[in-house]
């Protein structure tokens, strides 16, 4: 699995419960159901099967239009309550694995946990790009394009 | 979440903007509509070289091409940008909602431990 996926997105939540209850309910089948990859409140995951461990594989599916769409991937770390790593794809929609890191840190009795998102193809086809920086320039577009001045190299 | 609405031309974006020739040929378009020559000058590659560039990042929309007589204009389109921009923004919105689910779900079975054991509710719970 390639690291230089060209898209990377962070998003940082405080919780009140422990680094582990926090851990947990994501690799618990009964409680991320209700939570993880679901598209809408009303609308819980048919399906939700969990091979937490390291190489193992988990699928959940949710119903759109009547037929259920299976979001796929593999656990690449399981380090409670620390640290969750795992690819997911959505294979009915595109051949391409995402990558999500979740990085739980302990803070009074609560503790903040922070995902990183890394997307986009993989691989060769990114060899030329020299700066691995520039996903950023994404979010930030216009300061990027009239900010700097253009540099030919 | 991915979406029917996700794939390709997204990679065609970020594509075209993984080479930083490709990014400083928009920076520069971003300023406006240039000849193929002019674009081509400050870098230091042939014409040929360049124009594959301009290609890409034709490929990718994000750059139009016009003909005034036998004068090739280029112009930068952000539309494909805005877009990839919008569809990062959706999914970093999509990860708030979730961990905001989680931490409902979690807060909930706090109050439902509370309820089911209140004579010593503190220190236990949260």
């Amino acid at each position: 699995m390639s690291d230089d996926r060209p898209v990377k997105l962070t998003v940082t939540h405080r919780f009140k419960a422990s680094a582990e209850r926090v851990f947990d309910a994501w690799l618990n089948p009964v409680k991320a159901r209700c939570w993880l990859f679901v598209t809408a409140p009303e609308k819980p995951l048919v399906r939700a099967e969990i091979n937490a461990r390291p190489g193992g594989r988990f699928c959940f599916a949710d119903l759109r239009d009547g037929e259920a769409v299976e979001h796929v991937g593999e656990y690449l770390e399981v380090d409670r309550p620390r640290r969750l790593v795992f690819t997911f794809g959505v294979p009915k929609y595109s051949p391409d694995y995402d990558r999500v890191t979740v990085d739980i840190v302990p803070e009074g009795e609560g503790c903040v946990l922070t995902l990183t998102h890394e997307m986009g193809p993989e691989g060769e086809k990114w060899k030329d790009s020299t700066e691995k920086g520039w996903s950023k320039m994404l979010v930030g577009l216009d300061t990027w394009l009239y900010e700097a001045p253009a540099t030919a190299q | 979440m991915r979406t029917p609405a996700t794939p390709n031309h997204l990679d065609q974006t970020l594509l075209a903007l993984a080479d930083p020739t490709r990014r400083a040929i928009l920076q520069r378009l971003a300023a406006g509509e240039l000849r193929v020559t002019e674009l081509a000058q400050p870098f230091a590659m042939s014409l040929n070289a360049v124009s594959k560039h301009i290609r890409v990042l034709e490929r990718a929309k994000l750059v139009r091409r016009r003909r005034e007589g036998r004068e090739h204009l280029l112009s930068f389109t952000p539309k494909p940008m805005d877009e990839a921009a919008r569809w990062m923004e959706a999914q970093r919105a999509s990860w708030t909602s979730r961990l905001q689910a989680l931490d409902d779900l979690l807060q909930a079975e706090d109050r439902a431990a509370a309820a089911s054991a209140p004579p010593h509710p503190k220190g236990r719970l949260r």
